[in-house]
């Protein structure tokens, strides 16, 4: 349903914040993919070893692991957020709630169940195990996915850390070993600490700055202290 | 459909495992070959990583296929291979080999390798 002041948009325009994220996911991937090979071929010819072609490294452990840490921290960092700002608030900032709203909130404001209206989802009227799902689903999505390719991490990172381990004359490890070795926990706490850093940033800059025009800020003239409000 | 997904995973899996079997027994053949002194010294030379090769040679002062003479390999059968991305370890009955993959194949990247323990492998053939 449109508001009264929404104008009517094409795909394209309809869907611009998506597309214009997903197109540069791609054009980013694809710049890790060329500058990861420039770099591993530059390792391969210090140890006097064949250069792998674009193909070979994008199929290889060594950019799996890269690629893997990476996804694993900012679902962490979604997850954590996603759940932390249902209990937590941060007076004046527009990433929280207004103080006195911590919880889960009634069904009366989460518009659920007999509050549902015409244009709810269908699993907010529905009640029971569906309603109860639905109410979690992103913070189950976002843990999910951090579990998923945390587990990939781990995987991937093993197989590159036992190729490097043989590289350097030593002995593979098994997946247990990986998992109490320094280089899987430094990978994941070197992407979870950037991670944690970036929100809780933003969290205290959104009080202060403002970024017009952006629904990620309050309005330019909000006071400092009005928590929850987007412009 | 279902019997189709799970047989298209069945294939992907067994050929997986194929490929990693064959790719196991393929750097196992190498690294007996390399170590087997009955064979052509100037084949066994063609076994080594080119860098492996070349730093041989400059230890030795002399070619490959001479040098290679004087260097005690105690070779023995494949015991256990372990093969990680483009890399392999094989255990052979007397010795530990390390190998690399290139686009003729595996080539000897380290042999006549003793255990330190923790530190890395004492190999008296090793590249850079």
């Amino acid at each position: 349903m449109s508001s009264v002041d929404e104008p009517t948009y094409g795909f394209l325009r309809s869907n611009a914040l998506s597309l214009t994220f997903g197109g540069l996911f791609l054009a980013t991937l694809a710049g890790q993919a060329l500058s990861g090979t420039a770099d591993v071929n530059a390792q391969q010819h210090t140890n006097g070893l064949e250069p792998l072609g674009v193909l070979d490294y994008v199929t290889s452990s060594s950019f799996w692991v890269d690629v893997m840490e990476n996804w694993q921290s900012e679902y962490l960092q979604f997850f954590v957020y996603v759940f932390a700002t249902v209990w937590l608030v941060q007076k004046g900032s527009s990433e929280s709630k207004e103080p006195g709203k911590e919880g889960t909130e009634t069904d009366r404001e989460q518009r659920v169940g007999e509050h549902a209206g015409p244009d709810s989802p269908g699993w907010a009227q529905a009640g029971g195990w569906r309603t109860a799902l639905l109410s979690r689903s992103l913070g189950l999505v976002m843990g999910g996915l951090f579990l998923l390719t945390w587990t990939a991490s781990a995987v991937t990172g093993w197989v590159a850390f036992n190729g490097e381990q043989l590289g350097q004359r030593q002995d593979p490890v098994t997946l247990a070993g990986y998992l109490g070795e320094a280089d899987f926990w430094n990978r994941s706490f070197q992407n979870w600490q950037s991670e944690m850093l970036a929100v809780g940033s933003m969290t205290i800059f959104a009080v202060y700055l403002r970024q017009r025009g952006s629904p990620e800020s309050k309005p330019v003239g909000v006071a400092h202290a009005d928590t929850g409000r987007t412009g | 459909m279902r019997g189709t997904a799970a047989g298209l995973v069945t294939a992907g899996a067994l050929a997986l495992t194929g490929c990693a079997a064959a790719s196991e027994a393929d750097a196992g053949a190498v690294a007996t070959a390399f170590e087997d002194p009955r064979g052509d010294p100037q084949d066994r030379c063609d076994l080594l990583a080119p860098a492996t090769r070349a730093a041989l040679e400059a230890d030795g002062a002399a070619p490959c296929a001479d040098v290679l003479g004087d260097v005690q390999l105690p070779g023995g059968d494949v015991t256990a291979v372990e093969v990680w991305g483009g890399d392999a370890q094989v255990r052979l009955g007397g010795d530990v080999v390390f190998l690399t993959e290139t686009g003729t194949g595996w080539r000897v990247t380290a042999a006549a390798c003793e255990p330190r323990g923790e530190l890395p492998y004492d190999c008296e053939v090793d590249g850079p």
